[in-house]
């Protein structure tokens, strides 16, 4: 088993030339998914258009401009409205320190690489600085802006799949329309989702919190600092065994509650087991390990042997190809052959 | 305008339109040619029966294989569809819009779209297409139906229980709502019941008939302000094997001065008008047509059903030369749903529209696929002017959107509906013509230029057979999975 991924942070500040490579590279796959349990199943245009409209309203612009570049076509911009898309299911564990000596958003990205995206936008679509791990072209699975205000998301671990958006649209519209903590807490109440997801917030001020957030009862929103994969109590035992879900959130839960946990502490963690994963054959690998420094306003990525650090000064443009073994060994020398690109 | 007087003033006000008026639909075959009286006129379609060619017919180009449940099904995904949305925002936004059927639904969206729907409530229509109600309403207006009870039924007793009063164990029985003989069943004895009954008991209430020999006809009318104009008398071809699968479907029509006896053709219009004026009370307003059924023993006119709509008849009905010498039916229908005044005397128009010298001959053929074959098609005529041989063959003559291009008995105008790439399965349309004269003789059977054009017609189709055994499974579910939808 050795997967490759090439990852490349990309900055443009308007959707232009560099949205629309990424769009024209990525579509064909996207096409077939969200083709997958055929077209009918997916909303028509119009209800894409009145959800984001009645939800979302502030993002219709950015919507009709990038479905403009993406060739102003039915099914792109449908796909791109991300209302009730296909089901898909992620790992991913995350957790927030934030103290007196540190702030900061950690998160490992659990997921099969082929169909991760590898790209790192860098934008400012409405007047608001943004940093973030694309995901169904202009999603967020993880993300801050120049407010400081960092997202994440994990998958929720419940089968549930209702009317609603998928999570990554409501992360975006999180980072280009608030500023704080609660003013993303009231759009975590109120905009609808698609699947079970645990949302973890934090901005500049240390305020925190996570939003289980699910298509078929009200967000509960907490001042809890960790989540994996799923919500309270378990309910989907296969994937809570497969993704060991309860044994990640135990160990984070400890770290974070332990005075003496540093910044350098908890991202290690990240590295290593139960948090590292190298599931990749059954889709539940840890593909990239993202840090935030909400107050600094700047974002690092790692994996093993490799990282790429951005920030709002310096949104550089760089590519890198990550190699994934089942030894970390294999990992890291696959590592040596990444290059960058400024 | 201030306010419409004269026919001159509705060809004037029409023709002058500024505003868009759109008939949203599968094909454009229903209302052919209407763009030539109405300015600003745009068809938005399904499938491009005119490969491109035809400019004021609007297809979105990106489209995947869907199952449509019903032509309802067709309009909804088209209003939704982004490259719809965009080209009616490309004229302005707004506008009139004009179906062969549509929903609540419809309604909602056309609301959102800036769109005015010229047709009643979608409830209302729903109302008065059911054929139960149709009856009721007959009968009030003095317009009868073939004698008939209409009651529950819910086993092979009860139904001869409750049908005593008919006299006769020889029984049509129809649902409230249906189309094209998959809702009619013919009952004579206890087996043909059974074939049916899980159908017939599931009905709340369903219309028992004596079966009579009768031939079927079509009318059409529009009912306005100023009375219920009325179309002429055409004959149904029905269930003929070489053009429909299904028994009692229906599958063309004939418009000829001397279609039924003067007493026959007076005996409908005068129901027709009456019928429009009962629709009116209800509330219903606009375009209707009636299928009359002829007792061939006694001469006497039934009602058979009521289509609150434009319907596969309204290509003959706007393009004969009463629709030329005055206007074509839909403008009535079109002018009670616009803004104007208008005060026209109707009865004129009904005087002339019913002298046998305003209904030149035309016919119209709706050829499916009728074997149980399924194939991909390679190969499929294309849309326009056709002409026969002396020998009956026939060759493509020209391209025209317009049926009049077909100038003699010799040409005939097609509309192709399924395309290269499409399956061809049982009960699939394949294409529709039209042409002038008789596709029948006076017994009601295909005539042999009928045959001949049928056979031509088919040829010049082409299939690939599916030898990929899930392409088939795939092909098969569509066309029984409710693929197909047809033309109304």
């Amino acid at each position: 088993m050795n997967k490759q991924l090439e990852f490349r942070s990309v900055a443009e500040a308007q959707p232009g030339a560099k949205w629309q490579a990424l769009f024209d590279h990525h579509w064909p796959a996207y096409e077939r998914w969200y083709l997958s349990e055929t077209e009918r199943e997916r909303p028509g245009y119009l209800a894409c258009y009145n959800a984001l409209s009645r939800h979302m309203p502030e993002l219709l612009p950015t919507y009709e401009r990038l479905c403009e570049l993406a060739g102003g076509g039915d099914l792109a911009s449908r796909m791109l409205s991300l209302y009730r898309p296909p089901a898909y299911i992620t790992g991913c564990s995350q957790a927030v320190l934030a103290n007196a000596h540190a702030n900061l958003l950690v998160r490992n990205y659990d997921y099969p690489p082929e169909l991760c995206e590898g790209t790192i936008l860098a934008s400012c679509w409405n007047g608001r600085r943004v940093i973030a791990m694309s995901d169904c072209l202009w999603g967020v699975l993880d993300g801050i802006n120049e407010q400081g205000l960092t997202v994440s998301l994990a998958f929720g671990g419940r089968t549930t799949v209702g009317d609603g958006f998928g999570a990554p649209i409501i992360l975006r519209y999180i980072l280009e329309f608030c500023e704080t903590t609660p003013e993303a807490v009231e759009v975590l109440a109120r905009v609808p989702t698609h699947m079970a997801y645990n949302i973890t917030v934090s901005d500049a001020r240390g305020r925190y919190v996570t939003a289980m957030i699910s298509p078929d009862r009200p967000a509960s929103i907490r001042r809890i600092p960790v989540a994996t994969n799923h919500q309270k109590k378990i309910e989907w035992y296969a994937h809570a065994l497969a993704s060991e879900t309860l044994i990640r959130e135990r160990q984070l839960s400890i770290l974070v509650a332990d005075e003496a946990t540093t910044e350098q502490r908890l991202v290690s963690a990240f590295f290593a087991p139960p948090l590292f994963r190298r599931d990749y054959r059954r889709g539940l690998g840890t593909i990239y390990t993202a840090v935030y420094h909400p107050e600094e306003g700047r974002a690092s990525f790692f994996w093993p042997g490799a990282t790429l650090a951005m920030s709002f000064a310096d949104p550089r443009e760089q590519q890198l190809t990550i190699h994934y073994g089942s030894r970390t060994q294999r990992a890291a020398e696959g590592n040596r052959t990444g290059h960058y690109n400024e | 305008m201030n306010k419409i007087t004269s026919i001159s003033d509705v060809r004037r006000y029409f023709h002058n339109n500024k505003t868009p008026i759109y008939f949203v639909s599968a094909t454009n075959f229903n209302l052919l040619g209407i763009g030539d009286w109405v300015g600003n006129f745009r068809h938005i379609n399904y499938i491009d029966c005119f490969d491109g060619r035809q400019k004021n017919v609007f297809v979105p180009k990106e489209k995947f294989p869907r199952d449509f449940e019903s032509i309802e099904d067709i309009n909804n995904y088209l209003l939704e569809h982004k490259e719809v949305i965009d080209f009616l925002k490309t004229r302005g936004g707004e506008g009139t819009a004009t179906f062969l059927m549509f929903d609540e639904h419809t309604e909602e969206v056309c609301e959102q779209l800036g769109l005015k729907v010229a047709f009643p409530p979608a409830e209302l229509r729903s109302r008065m297409d059911n054929k139960i109600e149709t009856v009721r309403i007959g009968n009030k207006v003095g317009v009868p139906s073939v004698p008939n009870v209409l009651a529950k039924v819910d086993s092979y007793a009860h139904l001869q229980e409750v049908s005593a009063e008919l006299g006769t164990q020889d029984l049509v029985i129809q649902s409230a709502y249906g189309d094209s003989g998959h809702t009619t069943f013919f009952v004579s004895n206890e087996d043909e019941y059974y074939k049916y009954a899980e159908e017939i008991e599931a009905e709340p209430e369903v219309k028992i008939m004596k079966r009579i020999n009768c031939r079927g006809s079509a009318i059409e009318a529009c009912t306005t302000r100023c009375g219920t104009v009325v179309g002429p008398l055409m004959t149904e071809l029905v269930g003929f094997k070489t053009l429909t699968p299904y028994k009692g479907g229906w599958c063309g029509n004939e418009m000829f001065a001397g279609a039924f006896s003067q007493e026959v053709r007076d005996k409908a219009r005068e129901y027709t008008f009456k019928f429009g004026e009962a629709l009116r009370d209800e509330g219903y307003r606009g375009y209707f047509e009636l299928d009359f059924l002829i007792d061939m023993d006694t001469e006497e006119v039934f009602l058979g059903e009521l289509n609150p709509r434009v319907t596969g008849a309204s290509s003959l009905t706007n393009v004969a030369a009463f629709a030329h010498s005055d206007v074509p039916l839909f403008l009535f229908h079109l002018l009670e749903f616009s803004d104007v005044e208008f005060d026209i005397d109707i009865a004129e128009i009904n005087e002339r529209w019913a002298h046998p010298d305003s209904i030149d001959s035309w016919s119209q053929l709706v050829i499916k696929h009728t074997d149980e074959s399924i194939d991909l098609l390679t190969q499929a005529p294309q849309s326009g002017v056709w002409k026969m041989a002396a020998d009956g063959s026939i060759d493509y003559d020209h391209y025209s959107y317009h049926p009049h291009a077909a100038e003699s008995e010799q040409e005939a105008f097609f509309v192709r509906i399924s395309g290269v790439g499409d399956f061809r399965y049982e009960g699939a349309d394949l294409g529709i013509l039209i042409t002038r004269g008789r596709l029948m003789d006076d017994d009601f059977q295909l005539n042999e230029r009928a045959k001949a054009w049928i056979e031509g017609i088919r040829g010049q189709f082409a299939g690939q057979a599916l030898q990929d055994p899930v392409v088939e499974e795939v092909a098969v579910s569509h066309a029984i999975g409710g693929g197909n939808f047809k033309i109304l």
